[in-house]
């Protein structure tokens, strides 16, 4: 038995005037992969309005995918869930539950960017009341008949869904988060945080104090599962990873900066425009197999994760980098990671 | 390749006690079957909150379905439009043309049921404004790179698709309507109406000239597709098909009833709290293959129907029996019609 969980995260984002269908099938292609290789889930992100970037939208990519990799379990990495409502979402998500047999694990977070809040008819400012009052609402309507409450924008009146997960009494819920409150609210609203891939390692042990404190306080045990969201580039020698690895790591970035997911983290690690080099130590799973290896079991020791959901595609890397790059990681890493614990 | 093109209807609707993995395979079954017997098209419908049944929601379960019907076209019967966010249902609908090869068909509607309105944060006043901003939002994000439009419940700034769809200039768009008002809408916004499933010939034929004048006013031609949607199930003789289906029919539309669906049907034939047998009359299509193939050929003679998207399967339908009916539909009557045209 593995100690250690592996999950491929798609982010199927390209650039602009990219073959969308051509792109489509070396994505399914990926999945078939990852399922032959031992991978335990799959991830999908969820971004509107995404330009400069193309990418497929989160659920009804995870419910074409499901064919390709039927032992995978799916997770939403994550419900940008502030803009949705809760009967949509409950429905939605219980029905990639029943189609997958129980695979789906709903990983959920605020959102950040302006022209989503507004897309959806919202503002950043209802964001946390929005997200708390939506995820009560779909535990609710997941684990109970006739549901009635009144949220801020939204009334159930006597509500019974259309359908009900398998998995009993709901999926597992992740709530990802960046800020100190945000972590809070995954220690008493879910099952377990979901660390995000931005942060140095010096943050998140400072933040995963703030987790546990918050635990102990809803008289809550740490939890069996802690995912933590990593970028990845692992090649034979930690020069070959560098020199590929450089303008994907770059240009991937700058969309960030230009989107603002920085504002959303603590101050202290707030600047995401840092130059290759930093970013590489402490933030991604980056160089050789062997350096891999210790990165991953030094972020397994000092904070406990035991599920790394890796970030191996980056925007208009050629998919046969990425299927090397997984092979590496079920040849090598897996392995070795498995040894050294 | 005939005048005639069907399609099959999934409501994908169970009762709330039954085994919903065992009816999503069933539905799997269903849509191969459709796939190998020739059928054009597949129309997945949608209610959310539908106690006392149970279904799949709509737009996983066409992320789903479509990898078990690769060729069939793939339709929405009807999103409830005026529910949701523009840029979500644009994403959503395009991710899933571009994944199926171009496959998606878009029917919209207005919906009607109030437990929904609610807990989408409208109501019914204002459902005909958001279906028709919706509708218009949906077309720009699909067709223009960068949109700004403030509608009553969001707002468009600047904002750019992360997925066009793959149809070009975009899917076709359909628009179900039971009431007049509905119809006219049809005409001015859609390419073409889908006729429900509810309405006798004789209240279709009067709608169809009203849509004609409409089209006729916007200075467009009638639609290559006239698409309806009925009721089938094939027998030995009418009193076979009218017994076996009886009460699989009969609680379907006693629920139609309750839901309020005749609300919105036209006022001289509003009423589906009938008897069976009178629900019967010209409205759903029961009956030995000569009689099903003459009513299929009376849609086209006397409507111009072209493409019919045919209910095998009713709440607590066994389902050999639907199975069967599909077949002798695709055996039987399919060939009598061509004949028959």
């Amino acid at each position: 038995m593995c100690a250690m969980d592996y999950g491929m995260f798609i982010r199927s984002q390209y650039n602009m005037g990219d073959d969308m269908v051509a792109r489509f099938g070396e994505l399914m292609e990926q999945a078939r992969l990852a399922e032959k290789l031992g991978f335990a889930s799959l991830l999908k992100g969820s971004h509107y309005a995404g330009a400069p970037l193309q990418e497929f939208q989160q659920l009804p990519f995870l419910s074409r995918v499901m064919t390709e990799c039927p032992s995978l379990r799916l997770v939403t990495g994550i419900v940008l869930l502030s803009l949705h409502k809760p009967l949509d979402i409950a429905e939605q998500l219980a029905t990639i539950d029943v189609m997958s047999n129980g695979k789906l694990t709903f990983g959920a977070g605020l959102g950040y960017r302006e022209v989503e809040f507004q897309g959806f008819g919202t503002t950043q400012s209802e964001r946390v009341q929005r997200f708390e009052e939506n995820l009560e609402a779909i535990v609710r309507l997941w684990t109970e008949d006739n549901v009635s409450m009144k949220g801020s924008h939204f009334t159930l009146d006597n509500v019974t869904t259309s359908m009900k997960p398998v998995q009993k009494p709901r999926p597992p819920i992740w709530i990802g988060a960046n800020a100190d409150g945000a972590v809070r609210r995954a220690a008493t609203m879910s099952d377990t945080w979901f660390i995000n891939p931005h942060q140095r390692m010096e943050t998140i042990e400072r933040q995963m104090d703030v987790y546990k404190r918050a635990l102990d306080g809803a008289g809550k045990p740490f939890p069996d599962e802690l995912p933590l969201m990593r970028e990845l580039f692992v090649a034979p020698t930690r020069k070959e990873a560098e020199e590929l690895a450089r303008p994907y790591l770059e240009a991937k970035y700058k969309v960030y900066h230009q989107w603002g997911q920085d504002k959303a983290m603590p101050k202290d690690d707030a600047n995401l425009n840092l130059d290759f080099d930093d970013l590489a130590r402490d933030r991604f799973l980056f160089g050789s197999p062997n350096e891999v290896t210790e990165q991953i079991v030094r972020f397994n020791k000092t904070i406990g994760a035991n599920h790394f959901i890796l970030g191996i595609h980056w925007v208009s890397m050629p998919n046969n980098l990425v299927l090397d790059m997984m092979n590496i990681m079920a040849e090598q890493v897996f392995p070795q990671v498995e040894q050294a614990l | 390749m005939g005048v005639m093109k069907y399609g099959i209807g999934m409501r994908t609707q169970y009762g709330a006690d039954s085994d919903m993995q065992t009816g999503f395979e069933e539905q799997m079954e269903q849509a191969r079957l459709a796939e190998k017997l020739g059928f054009h098209s597949l129309m997945k419908s949608s209610h959310l909150a539908g106690h006392p049944l149970q279904e799949f929601q709509q737009l996983p379960f066409l992320g789903r379905v479509m990898s078990e019907a690769p060729s069939l076209r793939l339709i929405t019967g009807v999103v409830l439009l005026s529910l949701h966010k523009p840029l979500d249902m644009a994403e959503q609908l395009a991710t899933i043309d571009v994944m199926s090869g171009g496959r998606l068909t878009f029917g919209c509607g207005l919906g009607y049921r109030d437990v929904e309105f609610k807990a989408f944060g409208t109501n019914s006043k204002e459902r005909v404004k958001r279906f028709e901003e919706n509708l218009e939002a949906i077309k720009r994000l699909w067709t223009e790179d960068r949109v700004s439009m403030t509608g009553s419940h969001f707002e468009l700034d600047d904002a750019a698709l992360s997925l066009k769809p793959l149809q070009q200039p975009m899917p076709p768009i359909w628009i179900g309507a039971n009431a007049d008002a509905a119809i006219h809408r049809a005409a001015r916004m859609a390419d073409a109406w889908f006729i429900n499933p509810h309405q006798r010939l004789d209240t279709i034929e009067r709608q169809v000239e009203l849509y004609k004048r409409a089209l006729d006013e916007e200075g467009k031609p009638f639609p290559d597709d006239l698409p309806a949607a009925r009721e089938v199930f094939v027998a030995n003789s009418r009193e076979e098909a009218i017994e076996a289906a009886k009460p699989f029919l009969e609680a379907k539309y006693k629920i139609y009833h309750q839901w309020g669906q005749d609300k919105d049907m036209p006022a001289d034939d509003n009423d589906l709290s009938l008897d069976y047998d009178e629900l019967l009359e010209d409205r759903f299509m029961l009956g030995s293959p000569d009689e099903i193939a003459e009513q299929v050929i009376a849609h086209n003679k006397r409507l111009g129907v072209n493409h019919m998207i045919l209910s095998f399967h009713w709440v607590g339908m066994p389902q050999s029996l639907t199975l069967e009916s599909m077949t002798r539909f695709a055996e039987e009557v399919m060939p009598l019609v061509e004949q028959g045209l």
